[in-house]
């Protein structure tokens, strides 16, 4: 339950646009980078594409992974998407066919992530200890497994020049094009989840430790940020790359990253949820934050004007995944398969 | 609290390599129990599915920041089993079977300090097999071996068919004395009535309660005691040298020459033997009373004289077990004198066993705020020695019974049922390295209104 009654939100700020029924938990999602279209993929392995301008109640999956599914990725440069399994494989899909036309062999059993690079044209996969990346004929150009426990994330440098990659003890850089020794940004505790500064100055991680690292780039310094009542894998940045926002508990904070960085700053707090947050979302090209919590609540915050909910709505279930398109377009994926969009707009 | 009663039963298989596991795996798969189980694997053996999910996994240990034995979890587990946690139906039932040389700890933690798996996941049961006739090969110098014991709920004695009754015995006997709140099974080819091992709540302190009586079951200073018939006069006690330099004895008169002239001797003896004792060498002459006596056995050969002040039945009690120095005990004319009746007695020193369990039991009402203070601060200092403590107490402002439990410095609790009429009382068991009873007794008795 939210905090404010929902009836006082102001309705005309999120405003429903369509759903889709896949009837299994929604693990990732992507937009087309045209904002049309949206490839989600369900814990058990089911793929999905839809339109997203019309509602679908009963949508059929183009495909599969055996055993079950973790991560979707958009293609930025070519009009295909990538998928992550449990089978060991990545999958690269063609929209327009609506079909699978390559298998790729991850190196591991369980592959969390598959990650286009946003300026190159590479993709990057992670499976148990090993990454791979490959070039736009799927050759693959780099591969290494110099990481101490299973990969938990990755992430793109926003200029496309590394890869990020979140394990047990901290983070590992790789440089794919340079062939060399990756840097390491190491401590003790275990990393889940990574979000590049869209600067690109900052790595942030959200670790099992309940605890959040800010690992500066360049020169490898670290602050960590304590008091969070649960383990930390929502992280999202303001567009500017100020603002680091953090799930974590029932409050979002904003991390003032400008300056000197974060360290010794009170977060800015926001309170609206009474359960824990699922999943955290800012606009990458607008003013809006949503967060969403395990009593179904979806919040939207307009959070550098003040701390007050300027919108909301309650899910049929908890959110799973939350992604913006570049349009303004919010597609939230829910853990009953459910899969809506919402239009945000701004209120003036 | 809703949230809790929900929550996924886990039970976790632990044992060395060939003790069975991948048998009793197999037994609980293939049973027709009705029920969806996960299996998560680290060790792989050959396991037959049907409808059930397994899953393979390297163990990876994640430790923080902080070095703290107890923030240690199992980051294989965490990453599968919020998985599972998504999955569409669910599972009834969880298993997860931990290499032969894992330690328990990390494991059991993960179901404390993961916030997730907490939620959504119930600890139901530790399971641990052990070969009955190779586990003395390691139990002395394992670590994981005296943990896997240690952290269990339930030990499965396994392939009993290859050693005797009285081994068997003695091993039970061992593994009592270091966790006395886990039940004991003995199985041949792990073959166990499957409700006996899964379901059984973790939580479910009446289990504990019923095996009260052998937690409590009294330690004595001394090994062995011995009935002997002996006239006016004088006796030799001789003995070799052994594996200690000197040992205590008490030499009690006792008024029947039956089992029960030692039964009502054991009070003074126990009496006798909290005294500090007399120390004599070799020659010196013994004789019956309340005093305790130590005897030096540094020479190859030791010689006491026993001085008996009229005919009758006298207890000798000694600290070791005569047999470890190869005494012998003789009249004045050097003919042999056995004992008409011995006793052996369970030691409070036995195998010098570091891996202990101490039972607490008493009536009264504990008062909150002496019981937290007193719990977090031995928490804090014994933590990392506690591998687990449960326990159902009584508090003076709660008409319900509490019950707990805990790994390391991590604990969980809850108030459960009401009490019954009478029924009211403390109850709780620390399983745990170097642990000591009396300040641990001592320290929550403190505790009470």
């Amino acid at each position: 339950m939210l905090n404010v009654n929902p009836s006082k939100l102001k309705r005309d700020t999120i405003k429903f646009q369509s759903e889709f029924e896949f009837n299994d938990y929604i693990i990732d999602l992507a937009w087309s980078p045209c904002g049309r279209q949206i490839a989600a993929v369900t814990v058990a392995g089911q793929v999905f594409l839809v339109d997203t301008d019309k509602s679908l109640r009963a949508c059929e999956p183009i495909g599969n992974h055996k055993f079950g599914c973790n991560s979707v990725s958009w293609n930025p440069h070519a009009s295909q998407f990538s998928t992550a399994g449990h089978d060991s494989k990545v999958f690269i899909w063609d929209p327009s066919a609506r079909s699978k036309f390559l298998e790729l062999d991850a190196g591991g059993d369980w592959v969390s992530n598959v990650a286009y690079n946003p300026c190159r044209k590479q993709l990057a996969s992670a499976a148990s200890r090993t990454i791979k990346i490959w070039n736009d004929d799927h050759d693959l150009i780099y591969e290494s497994s110099n990481h101490s426990s299973s990969i938990a994330d990755i992430g793109w440098n926003p200029d496309g020049s590394g890869l990020a990659v979140a394990a047990y003890n901290g983070i590992t850089l790789h440089i794919p094009h340079k062939q060399r020794q990756p840097r390491k940004y190491e401590w003790k505790g275990s990393s889940l989840a990574l979000s590049w500064s869209p600067d690109a100055k900052y790595i942030a991680t959200g670790e099992q430790d309940s605890t959040v690292h800010f690992w500066r780039v360049k020169s490898g310094a670290d602050a960590q940020m304590w008091g969070f009542p649960t383990k930390v894998l929502q992280l999202s940045w303001s567009m500017d790359g100020r603002w680091l926002a953090t799930g974590g508990g029932n409050s979002v904070c904003l991390w003032d990253c400008s300056g000197k960085g974060p360290e010794g700053r009170r977060p800015k707090e926001y309170k609206a949820h009474s359960n824990k947050i699922t999943n955290l979302a800012f606009q990458p090209d607008g003013p809006f934050l949503v967060s969403a919590d395990l009593d179904n609540s979806l919040v939207v915050w307009e959070p550098l004007k003040h701390n007050k909910i300027v919108g909301g709505c309650l899910l049929s279930s908890p959110a799973s995944s939350i992604t913006w398109s570049k349009n303004g377009l919010l597609a939230v994926g829910q853990r009953n398969g459910k899969l809506s969009i919402f239009q945000i707009k701004t209120t003036l | 609290m809703s949230e809790k009663e929900n929550r996924t039963p886990v039970s976790v298989l632990t044992g060395f390599l060939g003790s069975g596991k991948t048998t009793l795996l197999n037994r609980i798969l293939s049973e027709n129990h009705g029920k969806r189980i996960a299996v998560i694997e680290n060790e792989f053996g050959e396991i037959g599915v049907d409808n059930d999910l397994v899953i393979g996994a390297e163990e990876e240990i994640f430790e923080m920041n902080n070095g703290c034995i107890c923030c240690t979890v199992r980051g294989d587990l965490i990453r599968i089993l919020s998985n599972l946690l998504k999955r569409k139906g669910s599972f009834d039932y969880i298993l997860i079977e931990t290499t032969g040389m894992a330690d328990p700890g990390p494991v059991a933690q993960t179901f404390f300090m993961d916030d997730e798996l907490r939620d959504a996941l119930a600890l139901d049961g530790v399971i641990t097999l052990v070969d009955a006739k190779h586990v003395i090969l390691h139990i002395d110098d394992s670590d994981e071996v005296k943990e896997q014991i240690a952290f269990a709920d339930i030990i499965l004695l396994n392939k009993t068919d290859l050693v005797s009754e009285g081994e068997i015995d003695r091993l039970e006997e061992r593994l009592r004395i270091m966790n006395s709140a886990a039940t004991i099974y003995r199985t041949k080819d792990a073959n166990i009535d499957i409700q006996k091992i899964l379901n059984i709540g973790g939580f479910d302190l009446d289990r504990a309660l019923e095996v009260d009586p052998k937690f409590m079951e009294p330690e004595y200073p001394f090994e062995w005691g011995g009935l002997f018939e002996m006239k006016k006069g004088y006796y030799n006690f001789i003995l070799n040298q052994g594996p200690d330099p000197a040992m205590n004895i008490n030499l009690q008169k006792a008024n029947e020459s039956t089992d029960s002239g030692i039964t009502k001797t054991i009070e003074k003896a126990v009496l006798a033997f909290s005294d500090d004792p007399i120390n004599l060498e070799s020659g010196a002459i013994i004789e019956p009373g309340d005093d305790l006596i130590s005897i030096d056995l540094q020479q190859k050969k030791n010689e006491y004289i026993l001085k008996i002040p009229s005919d009758g039945s006298y207890v000798l009690y000694t600290e070791h077990h005569p047999d470890e120095f190869a005494s012998i005990f003789t009249d004045a004319s050097e003919n042999k004198v056995d004992p008409v009746v011995t006793r052996e007695f369970k030691p409070d020193h036995e195998h010098d066993e570091d891996v202990t369990s101490v039972g607490i039991n008493t009536a009264g009402d504990l008062d909150l705020e002496k019981f937290q203070k007193w719990l977090s601060d031995l928490l804090k200092n014994k933590g990392q020695d506690i591998f687990r403590m449960k326990g159902v107490l009584s508090f003076a402002d709660s008409a319900n019974r509490y019950v707990f439990q805990g790994v390391h410095m991590l604990f969980d609790g809850q108030e459960d049922r009401p009490w019954k009429e009478g029924e009211r009382s403390n109850s709780l068991i620390f399983i745990g390295r170097n642990l000591d009873r009396k300040t641990l007794s001592e320290g929550f008795r403190l505790c009470l209104t």
